[in-house]
């Protein structure tokens, strides 16, 4: 008679026995923290929550694509952490008297990984490929007439109109380098060759979940690099990063729910706070078409006095990040303090405006459109606060697939929304003010606005920030938006780690992680 | 034999391009905007438009299907949209991952489940009602519950294992090993109660047959009997059971890869489904129904070696 429980047990005591003698084996496995002796030595291990789309200059994106981009590209110019433009590949810049010609001087040191060398011609095709390609932030180079290099040194941007946010936008992806013999290659978009800090490295790489890039020894600016290798891990889901950070997998991730903060905190990680966007109600349809008591200000405005702007942010967002009662981002020429908290808590006000306005309890319902993008609760609390001053909400739930085409095609009069609060007055008018700004799908015109936009286009320094301050204001008081609250955009660093947030991106940027022990 | 085969595979196209052409039509019916998807919401309408021409998505339904149809006689695939990758690497680079995922379970559950069904169908008693409830419960709890259980204690809590991503074999064998054990028992242990007790259950009966009796009175000891003679024919019931559940396995692995963050063709295609990426989702439809027929013919044949009542010739 076999003895089958005798086989049994010792099967799986050997099995254990070989686990725990694998798990001496699995620490090399996922890579560790910033373990080299010396500094620039070490490995960075970050996590990112979508893969690269494309590695084209021509078609970037940027904010949570941003890492991939910066590894391998240099930009014309860099962004301090707060917005500050400092001169990297272009040293020296000036605007004509009009702000429609500027001239740059770059450096003539620079070559690219496949020994191209940088030059005028170089930037100049690369500024006018971005402006004719599909990247989403296409638009930023809308007004670029003509690039052309004047010498091997010098560049020159023509622009039909002034555009003030233009060297900001060349900090980001308008400013990308790919080397020109690369452009139109079969494999330009997986295949980066530029001049920047690290070099892809394609046999480690599994695209779509694992980016591996390796120190360029050849780099311009080693004091920028304070790594020999990059190692970018795709999570698609937040539990994932969760586990990873748990698991002591990586030295830095974005947390895409303020809830995780108390768990990674415990975990020894640091969570690195910035405000990137604001988060309320977009009231779209200032001429009425499809609401027409939107079109009275005192309907606005009601609708913001209706809104206890703390409770809702203790409610859905944990209680991080400010109160607002204005989209403006603070690090903007536009922001006002007196603007940013205009609106109280006043129900009993809402009410007076609604029956000033000639509406009684009921008469107005707001069709608020949801989706899965956005709690429950947040479409509820929003429904009780409305409800509270008279006015009715119909929520017409939408597919997520659909959720941003039907509202930028104006199907709808307004939404529960979180938009980017950008770091420029002027992106703020192109993005959201201006009637051809995207998120102004009813093209709403007015006069003080376009008055105010031309002053900050092509107006003098102290002109345009005033005027800013000042479109800041009327914005407010005319009640376009309802914004509740600036949330907490969270960055989670090990305790090997130090980063610096950069404003107006959702990434830091790649050469302010540095390695601390 | 071989005309039972090339029937098999002739439906298998058939099959495969039946699935095409539904895979298409719902991936238009709820595929929303994609060119605004992929570019986001700061993007001007014009932009979103160059990009959907460039995509070919201004253009009508069937024409579109008949552009992928010419790509794929002409072995291309396309490239994905999301992350330009040609969807052929994509999935060829995927699918070892994810079958080393899946033979792994089937392979744990075949052993598993045998070991536990034998025991339990010979010796009756406090072990057999130990496995059946057991069975139970690894039925009744689902596997991403079981998952994350497992990251937490051994990965999280005791560091034995990685609790995410996944090494090559080739860079590692022992850190493959380590990040692969955790996904595939929690990918086994629905599968393991299913076909064990499938296995229980077929033994127990053919263990009352007669021609077990005329064994042992010829002789034979207990264990060639169970071994050799009874489990050759109880089998059969628990590999169809063991088949139906590796088709079940490759959706069960699509929860797994997300908990784990491992790059199987699982994770991307719910990635690339939720995102709208129809040359990559199209890809791995076709990869999945291929991958289906096969194994369904191999599973027959299986069983036709098993059991020569079954045999074809």
């Amino acid at each position: 008679m076999f003895n089958f429980r005798k086989r049994l047990a010792a099967a799986i005591a050997a099995a254990a026995i070989a686990a725990i003698a694998l798990s001496g084996c699995s620490g090399s496995a996922a890579g560790g923290g910033a373990d080299g002796a010396a500094a620039g030595d070490g490995t960075l291990t970050i996590g990112t929550i979508v893969a690269s789309t494309t590695f084209a200059a021509n078609n970037a994106p940027w904010a949570n694509e941003s890492p991939y981009l910066q590894a391998v590209y240099d930009t014309l110019l860099h962004a301090d952490p707060d917005g500050t433009v400092q001169p990297w590949l272009a040293t020296d810049w000036s605007y004509n008297d009009d702000d429609t010609v500027l001239t740059m001087t770059l450096r003539d040191d620079v070559s690219f990984t496949d020994g191209t060398k940088f030059d005028a011609s170089a930037a100049a095709q690369n500024l006018l490929r971005f402006r004719d390609g599909t990247s989403p932030q296409k638009g930023y180079l809308a007004t670029l007439a003509d690039a052309k290099a004047l010498d091997a040194t010098t560049l020159e941007l023509t622009l039909s109109a002034p555009n003030p946010s233009l060297l900001s936008f060349l900090t980001q992806n308008p400013g990308l380098q790919q080397s020109p013999a690369t452009f139109g290659a079969a494999d330009e978009k997986t295949n980066p060759v530029g001049s920047g800090p690290y070099i892809l490295d394609k046999g480690a790489t599994v695209v779509g979940s694992t980016y591996v890039f390796t120190k360029n020894p050849d780099y311009w600016a080693p004091e920028q690099q304070h790594y020999a290798k990059l190692v970018m891990n795709v999570y698609t889901t937040p539990t994932a990063i969760l586990n990873a950070i748990k698991g002591g997998q990586i030295n830095g991730a974005p947390l895409t729910d303020n809830s995780m903060i108390s768990q990674i905190e415990a975990a020894q990680y640091t969570s690195n706070g910035q405000q990137l966007n604001f988060f309320g109600l977009l009231l779209f349809d200032r001429d009425g078409s499809i609401a027409p008591e939107l079109a009275d200000v005192r309907v606005r405005q009601a609708i913001n006095y209706a809104f206890d702007r703390d409770a809702m942010l203790t409610a859905i967002g944990q209680g991080y990040g400010d109160v607002t009662s204005s989209i403006f981002s603070p690090d903007s020429s536009g922001y006002d303090e007196d603007a940013d908290q205009y609106y109280s808590y006043d129900p009993e006000k809402a009410k007076d405006l609604l029956a000033e306005a000639g509406y009684d309890d009921g008469d107005i319902t707001l069709t608020m459109p949801t989706s899965s993008g956005f709690t429950p609760a947040t479409y509820a609390l929003t429904k009780q606060y409305l409800e509270d001053v008279g006015i009715s909400v119909e929520e017409v739930n939408v597919a997520p697939t659909s959720f941003l085409g039907d509202l930028l095609a104006a199907k709808y009069a307004s939404t529960v929304m979180q938009l980017k609060a950008a770091p420029t007055t002027w992106e703020t008018l192109t993005l959201d003010l201006l009637p051809s700004a995207g998120w102004n799908p009813f093209h709403t015109e007015d006069a003080t606005v376009a008055e105010l936009a031309s002053t900050i286009q092509s107006g003098s320094e102290d002109e345009a920030a005033a005027a800013a301050k000042e479109l800041n204001r009327y914005i407010v008081e005319q009640a376009w938006f309802a914004p509740f609250y600036r949330p907490q955009q969270t960055y989670a660093t090990d305790a090997h780690t130090s980063v610096e947030t950069q404003t107006g991106n959702a990434y830091p940027y790649l050469w302010n992680f540095t390695p601390e022990d | 034999m071989l005309s039972f085969i090339a029937r098999r595979v002739a439906s298998g196209v058939v099959l495969v391009l039946t699935i095409s052409v539904i895979a298409f039509l719902l991936l238009y019916a709820g595929g929303g905007d994609i060119a605004r998807r992929l570019l986001g919401e700061d993007a001007t309408p014009e932009t979103v438009a160059q990009k959907a021409h460039e995509l070919g998505l201004d253009q009508p339904l069937i024409a579109q299907f008949a552009n992928w149809v010419a790509g794929v006689l002409h072995g291309d695939f396309g490239t994905s949209w999301f992350t330009s990758q040609p969807v052929s690497d994509a999935i060829l680079s995927r699918l070892s991952v994810t079958l080393s995922l899946v033979f792994g379970a089937t392979v744990l559950i075949a052993i598993v489940s045998v070991v536990l069904g034998v025991l339990a169908a010979t010796r009756r008693g406090w072990l057999d009602a130990a496995v059946q409830v057991l069975s139970l419960v690894g039925t009744a709890i689902p596997a991403f519950l079981i998952a994350t259980g497992l990251v937490l204690v051994f990965a999280i809590n005791l560091r034995w294992f990685t609790p995410t991503g996944y090494v090559q074999f080739a860079a590692s064998p022992s850190g493959w090993l380590a990040s692969v054990t955790l996904p595939v028992v929690a990918l086994s242990l629905g599968g393991i109660a299913a076909v064990t007790q499938q296995i229980r259950g077929s033994m127990v009966d053919s263990l009352r047959h007669d021609y077990v009796r005329t064994l042992e009175s010829r002789g034979l000891n207990r264990r060639t009997i169970v071994l050799q003679h009874v489990l050759r024919n109880a089998a059969g019931p628990g590999l169809a059971v063991l088949g139906v559940h590796f088709v079940g396995l490759l959706g069960g692995a699509v929860i797994i890869e997300q908990i784990f963050a491992i790059p199987g063709m699982g994770q991307v295609a719910v990635t690339a489904t939720s995102q709208g990426d129809i040359p990559l989702v199209m890809g791995l439809v076709i990869a999945t129904a291929i991958l289906v027929v096969i194994l369904n013919l191999l599973v027959d044949l299986a069983q036709g070696w098993l059991n020569p009542k079954v045999r074809l010739s």
